[in-house]
């Protein structure tokens, strides 16, 4: 492989591994809010209860998730810098901007706002603990907002003219209202909020399977994850479809290859433009890219739909197979946003910045044997963090709320006779 | 003062306050197998606790986004820097993240294991998470100081000769000494008293050691074989201000001061970064043959930072209201009472 490839692959590992953490964030974030604004609504102290349990039961597996999602993000930060070194060169001026904006406004908030919710539990009063996780809610996803700006920019510059041979900004309300990226930013949140819903739905149906006491917690739980995979995943797929005019309008060579249309009139359109080189993105890539994607997306939205009707008097989750129909979609809706990425970036090949800059001009003066050896380490850092993130989502998604650590104080001696001495868990207060 | 001066002096206080706040971190994160809760040990033991990391978690999310922020400026404000120090420092950054997966990881994650077995490996990875990026801080430190081969077109690329050269290994040495007393200091304010007392002292033993590692760079800089700083006043100044600060740590925490100790350790990590900043200005990154990369070479265009200027205003004041919301919310010292969740 040569150095750009590594670098490429590289990227590509740090990216769609951080993507499948960032998914499932976004896509629970706002469900833990809802749940926990709910609690704290609720006057009945059983009820609410109940909904607190529910609230840090989800709440547990999303800071699991975001944990790992944190570090992988760290990474990202600095791979641009890292292996594309021609990026800041040309369009550093430019495409800065909004990764600089959304570490000061997002990620710094997300984090701190996080932190504080995490370990607010019984310090705080109710209606600030309740306002952080909107925060932290709210600050994820103006995180997308601005990554989707820079990724914007790469798909289809606009806001910027290029003098000497580097980019500079001109209009920066153009570069926030690039339609590539607003677009681009909706289809995600919805494939967010599809994730999040089927994902609380699969779970809480899979305690249904298995017989749960814990009715009353996992019925709201159901009902709001399927109300949200039904919606959200009936708009992602009209929001998916709205984006290709936009695309056959901003990259006309990703449609071309997509649909073996049309291609070799554009290569020459754009050999003529750019001088001599091989402008075709992989025909076979974004195929199966867009195909996985709109299989996928299809099928959840018809699943949840009729799951929608099965909620009343708890259909869905009388007989086991169809509960555990509704588990086995889980992975579903991830794998279907990561073909939505493929077919996003590897449609842009073999431009970095679109019409502007190549992939290959880019690429840092790193030698071939560190990119080998970081390439390498951070894969295997990767996947075996998605492996330990899964293995204990899982792990606490099937202990249920009993096991839940999160706003768990530690039992004194005298709380907890020596029922709680082995050690395992620790006995929530609530 | 100039707006990318003021720009620059963001970025030094956005590397400032990550080397001061990760910097306990790190040091906790190293120092944890030893700083276990005495008396009740067992049982929290058994339950998995552990005092030292208790001690940091509550804002160890919100402490380790100021790197994220200080990259984010870094490209934002100063993309040609950007473009330059990456790649060339590719295999300490790339170490340095590799710590910082496993380590913050680990803190995170270290709670949910079901064994001791679990946690001894999860404990592991939490020392070597903090070592790691500790240690390479140190030697980035260090190179900055120095300076860096670079080439004709800016661009340079970092090997063996450079970083294991004995000014930047004295500096990577001294740093992750420092950071260790400076996360004992932190034990010291913030845990039970009985666990704060053996944490002081840890904390005074490694002011020492990184007092006597620090003698090193020092003495090589003097001699001319370490560091040629453009403003030698300054420079100077800087360092008397960073010996000043080691010897007040030591001394309040030998005496049993922990706030003072700890003060002392907070100015003590971000004084280098300072050196760095306003010991080479107006060059940025500075060449080992002399001169180097300016700051007007490496800023933006104008019109961006106008626009980003416009957010900072905004945005600088209220970050620093929240970060100070969150170290008040949690202020005092750590008890059996409150939710541990790391």
């Amino acid at each position: 492989m040569s150095a750009a490839d590594l670098a490429r692959l590289q990227f590509a590992a740090t990216t769609t591994v951080h993507w499948l953490f960032v998914i499932l964030t976004m896509g629970l974030v706002p469900l833990v809010a809802i749940m926990h604004t709910w609690a704290a609504c609720t006057r009945d102290p059983v009820r609410r209860a109940v909904r607190e349990r529910m609230t840090r039961f989800w709440g547990q597996l999303y800071v699991i998730n975001y944990a790992v999602g944190i570090v992988t993000g760290l990474v990202m930060e600095f791979q641009f810098g890292l292996s594309w070194s021609g990026l800041s060169k040309f369009a550093g001026n430019v495409f800065g901007a909004p990764l600089a904006l959304e570490t000061l406004i997002a990620f710094f908030a997300e984090s701190t706002f996080l932190g504080m919710w995490i370990f607010g539990w019984g310090r705080m009063r109710t209606g600030v603990h309740v306002t952080l996780i909107w925060l932290v809610t709210l600050t994820a996803y103006a995180s997308g907002f601005w990554i989707l700006i820079a990724n914007g920019f790469m798909q289809h510059p606009v806001g910027y003219e290029v003098r000497g041979g580097a980019a500079y900004l001109t209009d920066f309300g153009a570069l926030l209202a690039n339609p590539n990226a607003l677009i681009a930013l909706g289809h995600l949140t919805l494939g967010a909020l599809t994730t999040g819903g089927v994902f609380v739905a699969g779970v809480s149906a899979f305690h249904f399977a298995r017989g749960t006491k814990e009715t009353e917690l996992f019925r709201g739980s159901l009902r709001l994850g399927v109300w949200v995979g039904m919606l959200a995943s009936f708009f992602v797929i009209i929001v998916g479809q709205l984006q290709i005019p936009v695309l056959n309008r901003t990259q006309p060579m990703k449609m071309a290859a997509l649909n073996n249309e049309g291609v070799a009139d554009l290569q020459a359109r754009l050999v003529r433009d750019h001088g001599p080189g091989d402008y075709i993105p992989p025909h076979d890539w974004l195929r199966i890219a867009m195909d996985t994607m709109t299989i996928i997306g299809n099928t959840v939205s018809t699943v949840t739909f009729v799951a929608v009707f099965l909620l009343w008097k708890d259909r869905l989750v009388r007989r086991r197979p169809l509960a555990y129909l509704m588990t086995a979609m889980i992975p579903f809706p991830f794998i279907a946003a990561v073909g939505g990425w493929v077919f996003r970036e590897v449609g842009r090949q073999p431009w970095l910045v679109y019409g502007q800059l190549t992939v290959e001009d880019a690429l840092s003066h790193v030698s071939r044997a560190s990119l080998a050896v970081s390439c390498a380490v951070f894969i295997a850092l990767f996947v075996a963090l998605a492996v330990t993130n899964w293995t204990l989502i899982a792990r606490f998604a099937r202990r249920g709320p009993d096991a839940t650590q999160l706003g768990a104080t530690e039992p004194l001696p005298d709380d907890v006779p020596e029922s709680g001495a082995d050690g395992k868990q620790t006995a929530p207060v609530f | 003062m100039s707006l990318e001066t003021l720009w620059l002096g963001l970025l030094g206080l956005l590397l400032a306050g990550y080397f001061v706040l990760g910097g306990y971190d790190y040091g906790v994160q190293m120092l944890h197998p030893f700083l276990r809760a005495p008396g009740h040990g067992e049982k929290a033991e058994r339950a998995g606790r552990n005092a030292a990391l208790d001690a940091i978690a509550p804002f160890f999310l919100g402490n380790e986004v100021w790197l994220v922020a200080f990259a984010g400026v870094l490209f934002g404000a100063f993309p040609h820097l950007e473009g330059a120090l990456l790649p060339g420092l590719y295999p300490l950054i790339v170490a340095i993240l590799v710590g910082l997966v496993l380590g913050n990881a680990a803190v995170q994650l270290r709670g949910r294991a079901d064994s001791a077995r679990g946690r001894r490996r999860w404990d592991v990875l939490i020392v070597f998470g903090g070592a790691l990026p500790a240690l390479c801080w140190g030697l980035v430190l260090g190179l900055l100081l120095h300076g860096v081969p670079r080439r004709a077109d800016g661009s340079f690329r970092i090997g063996f000769g450079e970083v294991f050269s004995p000014f930047v290994l004295g500096c990577g040495v001294t740093t992750a000494l420092l950071f260790a007393a400076h996360g004992a200091a932190f034990v010291a304010l913030r845990s039970d008293p009985e666990l704060a007392v053996r944490a002081r002292r840890l904390g005074a033993r490694f002011v020492r050691a990184a007092g006597a590692a620090g003698l090193l760079p020092l003495l090589l800089t003097l001699f001319g074989a370490g560091a040629s700083m453009t403003n030698r006043a300054t420079s100077a100044i800087i360092a008397a201000l960073f010996a000043a600060a080691l010897a007040g740590a030591w001394w309040y925490l030998s005496q049993g001061h922990p706030v003072r100790g700890f003060a002392a350790t907070c100015c003590a990590t971000l004084l280098p970064v300072a050196l760095v900043g306003a010991g080479h200005y107006p060059y940025v990154l500075i060449s080992s043959a002399g001169a180097g990369l300016t700051i007007g070479q490496a800023v933006t265009d104008g019109a961006t930072l106008k626009i980003l200027s416009a957010f900072g205003v905004v945005l600088i004041p209220t970050i620093i209201a929240y970060q100070t919301w969150s170290w008040r919310a949690f202020r005092g010292r750590t008890g059996r009472r409150h939710p541990s969740y790391f």
